[in-house]
């Protein structure tokens, strides 16, 4: 029924589940079928300067340029990690983007004529309290700004055991 | 047309500025300004709704007849002044209604509560600002025609540092550079050493520990957005690094200043330990201002504080260039490190105050005691707490043994709150002055009566009266004029740096940075309160 989807990742556990269903189920299911995985670099990280106010404008292009490298570097890792769990993913074509989270879905989807988006299920965050540090910055999708934007269905995807 | 489209917030904000203007000038507004205790500003409120109404006006046809260009004019004046203009609102309305209203509803609920919410969260127009700031900036969010004039926060604050520099004396400068070296480098360096070591102790990666202990140790967000690129810090190192910093940093500009008045500190001690304890320096600036707004007595020794500090950043950035780099083999220039991170808006500082030390702004017959302002003005006011005095002597009728003109002097100063002429004279400034030089003159008396001993008053009532006159003595209308504008740009900047300050920046906190950020900040901030109060006396201010 779908011939071209959208997997949006960004290595954080609920998002596996999405990689999951993506190349375990439905690749194997349809194996014609053509997978684009979107990482994006949140563009909130401009925000992440706070109240600086001491340093010159040179500095937070620089440290934004690094976070951005830095983000390249660990999409990259991510992408690795994706198609040596999964071979169905060596045929998919990995994209990185900088930008809004919802915004960047939705128009990636529509450029690339996806039929279908599947993304992660919801995941209660426990950053505050919990040691072990996750990647990137804590983001949600906001379903009320995402959905007016689709241009094609979304998939959530279910929680599910990952045997690889 | 479309351009005049495109201006609609600027027309707006400019005519609701000069419509504002027009009715206080009708004094249709006066008794509720009474009601307010901000009758005494009318004056400067409707200059300013005029000036700054009128400028957007021009703005505004500016950008309407021209296209919008990329000339200096249009990215430093044209483009952010609806932004400006929107946080100039933002300042005037927190100032002049805001925060007289916290401060009603506060007294209100006193009997409720047991004590006043104003005085405890320290709510005056400054914490006011930035927290309105947070709350747009997280709630609507920043209307698009602002952005451009939000980022122009940071230049003003600087300009705000700049003015300060007119403010200082060689003596204050020298002692409290002393006092700042010695505090700020050992709680910079000995804290930065403590993230470190803590790193060590929990085993954690040295690229999360190296900006940890630089966003700990020196100046919070800054010096974690002035090292991370050094020391190749991870995106989650970043992200939960400043989580840390922001929280910590909010929670202390209200912990702090209702500590600093329960343990009693003056305000050379307070701007000390919020100069080292607070990580961020926009807070410093916001914690001392908060202590007291009044005079700026707390701004001038926290903003040395913070200078310092600022002054150890390349320093350290260097230091942990050389450690970083030792560990991955990777050079860094002098100049990437040290000469880029230095902050070029203190050289500014320094000039303003070589300039006004060589008596650039006060003229010989303006030097103190020469020159008596008696104009209104929140900076010429005592303090709360002096006020809170004064007014309790007078109703207990605890002033025995005062002639009826210094009585009346003193009740007068109750009710103005500061000393000057009376309000119905104020257009005729030579009679207002009169009217101010003789309460003057029965407070003076009031003074040297207590000292020759021929009358007994409670020391807060003294040092409440020594206050108000000292605050009408001032050493240049330059200077004075300079001081108005620095507390405008502060109270302007520090709106414009609570806008930029989201909850998803704040909600990032968390893991070992938070860990490592509640040990060592908790361990600075307590040691240094400490060590204040022991090393830091009185300096004497202007």
């Amino acid at each position: 029924m779908f011939t071209s989807l959208l997997l949006c990742t960004h290595g954080t556990a609920g998002a596996q589940y999405a990689e999951h269903l993506v190349f375990a189920d439905l690749c194997v299911k349809n194996p014609d079928l053509n997978v684009s995985v979107l990482t994006i670099i949140d563009q909130d990280w401009q925000n992440m300067t706070g109240d600086d106010w001491l340093n010159s404008s040179k500095t937070h292009t620089k440290f934004l340029d690094h976070v951005e490298q830095q983000m390249q570097e660990e999409n990259e890792e991510d992408w690795q990690r994706i198609k040596a769990t999964y071979p169905a993913a060596e045929k998919a074509q990995f994209i990185g983007v900088v930008g809004k989270i919802e915004q960047t879905i939705a128009q990636i989807a529509a450029k690339n004529s996806n039929d279908l988006i599947v993304i992660g299920p919801y995941r209660e965050s426990r950053r505050l309290f919990n040691l072990k540090m996750e990647k990137g910055l804590r983001s949600r999708i906001k379903p009320a700004t995402l959905h007016p934007l689709l241009p094609c269905p979304l998939l959530i995807a279910p929680v599910c055991s990952i045997t690889g | 047309m479309a351009q005049a489209q495109d201006n609609k917030p600027l027309f707006i904000l400019s005519g609701l500025m000069i419509i504002y203007a027009l009715i206080a000038s009708s004094d249709v507004l006066h008794p509720l300004m009474k009601y307010l205790h901000t009758a005494k500003t009318a004056d400067l409120q409707v200059s300013m709704g005029f000036i700054c109404g009128g400028v957007g006006i021009l703005g505004a046809l500016i950008n309407s007849v021209r296209k919008p260009g990329t000339t200096i004019i249009d990215r430093f004046v044209l483009q952010p002044l609806p932004g400006i203009l929107l946080i100039l609102v933002m300042a005037m309305a927190i100032r002049w209604y805001v925060e007289p209203v916290v401060k009603l509803i506060s007294q209100n609920l006193q009997p409720v509560l047991g004590f006043k919410i104003y005085k405890v969260l320290n709510l005056n127009y400054v914490i006011l600002g930035l927290l309105a700031g947070v709350l747009i900036t997280n709630t609507y969010g920043i209307p698009k025609f602002a952005a451009a004039g939000v980022k122009c926060a940071r230049f003003v604050l600087k300009m705000g540092v700049i003015m300060l520099g007119a403010r200082y004396s060689f003596a204050e400068l020298a002692k409290l550079g002393s006092y700042s070296v010695v505090l700020v480098g050992t709680f910079v360096l000995g804290t930065v050493f403590l993230v470190l070591w803590l790193g060590k102790i929990f085993k954690q990666p040295k690229t999360m520990t190296g900006v940890l202990s630089a966003g700990m140790g020196v100046c919070g967000v800054s010096a974690t957005v002035a090292v991370a690129p050094v020391v190749k810090a991870k995106s989650e190192e970043m992200a939960y690094t400043i989580g840390t910093i922001l929280s910590f940093g909010i929670i202390c500009m209200f912990v702090f200043p209702t500590v600093g008045h329960m343990a009693g500190m003056n305000p050379v001690q307070f701007g000390a330990w919020a100069g080292t304890g607070i990580l961020n320096s926009a807070q410093v600036a916001a914690a001392a201002l908060a202590f007291n707004a009044v005079d700026i007595k707390t701004l001038k020794v926290a903003e040395i504080f913070n200078i310092t500090r600022v002054l150890f950043l390349p320093i350290i950035v260097l230091v942990l260039a050389t450690w970083f780099g030792k560990q991955s083999g990777q050079k860094l220039t002098f100049k990437e490190v040290v000469i880029d991170k230095f902050p070029i808006f203190i050289l500014g500082f320094l000039l303003l105050f070589a300039m006004s030390s060589m008596g650039l702004f006060s003229p010989p017959t303006h030097y103190k005691g020469k020159f008596i302002d008696y104009s209104y003005n929140e900076r010429t006011q005592v303090t709360e707490k002096e006020w809170e005095a004064l007014n309790g002597a007078v109703q207990n009728n605890t002033l025995q043994g005062l002639k009826p003109e210094q009585l009346a002097a003193v009740k007068d100063l109750v009710a103005q709150r500061q000393l000057a002429g009376n309000y119905e004279s104020r257009a005729d400034k030579k009679l207002f002055n009169k009217q101010g030089q003789e309460r003057m003159f029965q407070l003076e008396s009031i003074l040297a009566a207590a000292k020759g001993k021929v009358l007994t008053l409670d020391k807060s009532v003294k040092g409440a009266i020594h206050h108000a006159i000292k605050q009408v003595h001032k050493k240049s209308k330059t200077v004075t004029t300079l001081t108005d504008c620095m507390i405008w740009f502060f109270a302007f900047g520090l709106i414009g740096l609570g806008m930029q300050i989201t909850k998803k920046a704040i909600f990032q906190a968390g893991g070992w940075p938070l860990v490592m950020g509640i040990i060592s900040g908790i361990t600075k901030a307590t040691l240094s309160f400490f060590v204040v109060l022991w090393l830091v006396k009185d300096v004497v201010l202007k």
